[in-house]
C-alpha cells in the first residue's frame, strides 16, 4: 500500500503529461489547418480595399499642407 | 345644607380617586410581576458583576483565556494554541502579508483582500470565517462551489490576446512543457509523505502541485474541489510565488543557457486576421469538449471571455468582464480565501511543505519550459529563444516580462515580449488541461 503512492504519483504525471501534450499538439495543427483555410477561402480585403481608401485622403492630406504652411508664411510675415 | 353637599361630594370623589389610582398601582403591579416572569434571562447584577462579565466578553481575554466550547469555522474542536497564541502569530502574518503587498508590491489585487480576509477570520469570539459569519457567507456563496475563479477566469479570457501564439503556434509546446511542474511536484509531495515528513493524501499532493501551474485561479479551483482544507496555504503560496516569479526565474533561466542562445533572435510574428482570431476560441473549446471534458469549466470560461472580446459586437460586455466583474469578483474572492488563514487552518507543518513545494514546482516549470525550446531547437525549422520557454509558466503576463528583460539583458534590440506572450497564453490552457486531468482522476 505504501509504496503504491509513488507508483501512483509517477503514473499521474504520465498520463497528466500526456494529455497536455496531446491536447496542445492537436491544438498547434488545428490552428495550422485554420489559418491555412482562412489564408486560402476568406483572405482579408486589407490588399483590395488599401489603394481605393487611401487615394481620398491623400488629395485631403496635400489640402491640409497647404493651408498649413499658408498659415506658417501668413504668421512669420505678419 | 348647600355646604355640606358640596363637602360630600368632594370627600366622595377623593375617596373614588385614591381608590382607583390604588387599584392602578395594583394592576401595574401585577404586571410588572407577570414580566419579571417573562423575561428571566436578564437578571439584574450588581455593577461589579457587569464589568466582570464584560470583561470576559473582550478580546484580550478571549486571547488570553480561550472559552474552551470555542469552535473554529467549520464547527470541530480547537486546540488552546489555535485559540490564543496562533490567533495571534496569524495576525501578525496578515500584517507581513500588507507589508509584501503594500511595500514589496507583490500582486496586491490579491493579496490586500486575502490578507484582510485572514485578520479577519482570527478575530476571536465574532466568528467572521465560521458559517454565519459574512466571511463564511462569502466562502459559501462563491469559494465552496468553485463560482469565483470561474468567473475570474472569464475576465482573464477577455484580457487576453491570442495573436503571438497565432502567428507562432508551436511555441504552445513549450507551455505544456512548463506543466511538468505542476506534475514533477505531484510526484515530490507524494514522496514527501511516503518518507513520512508529512501526511499527504493523492488529492492533497494534486492540490499543492497545481502551484506549480502557477495561475492563481486554477489553483483555487482545484484546491476548493480536491482539499478545501488546504486552500489558504495553496493560494497564498500560489499568488506570493507568482509576484515573485521575477526573482525565482531568471537565475534558472541563466543556468540553463548559454550566452549565444540568449542573444538570438527571433524572426518577426506574422499579421493575425480578426477571423483566425474569432474561431480559435471556439476550436479550443471543441478540442476540449473532445479531449477531456472535465477541462471545460476553466477552459469554457476563459474562451468565452475571449470570444467576447474578438467578436468586437459586445464592447460593453467586453468592459465590464475586463474590469468591473473581475474586480468585485477579486474583492470576493480574496476575503474568501482569507477566511481559510484562520489560525486552526494555517499553522499546521502541512503549510510550511506546501511553501517549500510550491517554489520546487515554480522552479521545475521554469527549467522545463526552457529545456523543451533548447529540444525544439535540435530540430529544424525556425529557431526559439530558449528564455521564452519559462513564460510557459501561465503568470500572465510577469513571465513573458521577464522573458523580454533577461533576454534585452544581453541584447538591448532584441524584444522577446510578443514571442513569449504565446507559450506564455498556452501555459493557462496548458494549466487548465492538467487541472482537468487532475480533476478527471479523482472523480
Amino acid at each position: 500500500m505504501e509504496t503504491n503512492l509513488v507508483l501512483e504519483g509517477f503514473k499521474f504525471m504520465g498520463l497528466g503529461m500526456g494529455t497536455v501534450f496531446l491536447f496542445l499538439i492537436v491544438m498547434i495543427f488545428s490552428m495550422n489547418i485554420m489559418s491555412w483555410a482562412i489564408h486560402k477561402f476568406f483572405p482579408e480585403p486589407q490588399a483590395n480595399a488599401a489603394p481605393t481608401a487611401s487615394a481620398a485622403p491623400q488629395e485631403d492630406n496635400k489640402k491640409i499642407i497647404a493651408a498649413i504652411t499658408a498659415a506658417i508664411k501668413y504668421h512669420r510675415e505678419g | 345644607m348647600k355646604n355640606i353637599l358640596l363637602k360630600l361630594l368632594a370627600l366622595f370623589m377623593v375617596l373614588s380617586f385614591t381608590t382607583a389610582s390604588a387599584n392602578e398601582a395594583h394592576v401595574t403591579e401585577g404586571t410588572a410581576k407577570s414580566s419579571t416572569h417573562k423575561e428571566e434571562t436578564y437578571k439584574t447584577k450588581p455593577f461589579m458583576e457587569m464589568i466582570g462579565g464584560f470583561l470576559e466578553s473582550t478580546g484580550v481575554s478571549a486571547l488570553i483565556n480561550p472559552s474552551p466550547d470555542e469552535l473554529s469555522a467549520t464547527g470541530e474542536k480547537m486546540s488552546d494554541f489555535h485559540k490564543s497564541g496562533g490567533r495571534i502569530i496569524m495576525i501578525l502574518v496578515t500584517f507581513f502579508l500588507f507589508w509584501l503587498a503594500i511595500k514589496k508590491g507583490f500582486e496586491p489585487l490579491l493579496l490586500l483582500p486575502i490578507a484582510f480576509g485572514g485578520l479577519l477570520a482570527n478575530i476571536p469570539i465574532a466568528g467572521i470565517a465560521g458559517p454565519h459569519g459574512f466571511l463564511g457567507v462569502i466562502y459559501q456563496m462563491g469559494l465552496s462551489n468553485e463560482l469565483f475563479p470561474i468567473i475570474i477566469f472569464m475576465g482573464v479570457g477577455a484580457m487576453t490576446d491570442f495573436g503571438p501564439l497565432l502567428s507562432n503556434p508551436k511555441t504552445a509546446l513549450l507551455g505544456g512543457a512548463a506543466q511538468f511542474g505542476i506534475f514533477g511536484t505531484l510526484v515530490g509531495a507524494v514522496i514527501l509523505s511516503q518518507m513520512g515528513f508529512v501526511d499527504f493524501t493523492l488529492q492533497q499532493a494534486s492540490a499543492i502541485s497545481i502551484i506549480g501551474g502557477a495561475d492563481g485561479p486554477t489553483s483555487i479551483f482545484i484546491a476548493t474541489k480536491l482539499s478545501p482544507e488546504l486552500l489558504g496555504a495553496i493560494a497564498v503560496a500560489s499568488y506570493s510565488y507568482m509576484a515573485m516569479v521575477p526573482i525565482i526565474q531568471p537565475p534558472i533561466m541563466k543556468a540553463l543557457t548559454t550566452e549565444k542562445e540568449r542573444k538570438m533572435k527571433m524572426s518577426t510574428l506574422r499579421h493575425v486576421s480578426r477571423l483566425e482570431k474569432l474561431i480559435f476560441p471556439i476550436m479550443v473549446l471543441t478540442l476540449a469538449i473532445l479531449v477531456l471534458p472535465e477541462s471545460t469549466p476553466l477552459i469554457g470560461a476563459f474562451m468565452f471571455g475571449n470570444f467576447l472580446k474578438e467578436s468586437g459586437v459586445v464592447e460593453r460586455l467586453n468592459d465590464t468582464l475586463q474590469n468591473a466583474l473581475i474586480n468585485i469578483t477579486t474583492i470576493f474572492l480574496g476575503l474568501g480565501v482569507g477566511s481559510k488563514l484562520a489560525a486552526d487552518q494555517f499553522l499546521v507543518p502541512e503549510t510550511m511543505f506546501i511553501m517549500v513545494l510550491g517554489i520546487i514546482a515554480f522552479s521545475v516549470g521554469t527549467a522545463a519550459g526552457v529545456l523543451m525550446a533548447k529540444f525544439m531547437n535540435l530540430f529544424p525549422g525556425h529557431k526559439i529563444n530558449p528564455l521564452i520557454g519559462s513564460a510557459g509558466v501561465s503568470a500572465v503576463p510577469m513571465a513573458a516580462r521577464v522573458s523580454n528583460k533577461v533576454g534585452m539583458e544581453y541584447d538591448r534590440t532584441n524584444m522577446l515580449l510578443m514571442h513569449a506572450m504565446g507559450p506564455n497564453v498556452a501555459g493557462v490552457i496548458g494549466s487548465a488541461v492538467a487541472a482537468g486531468v487532475l480533476i478527471s482522476l479523482f472523480s
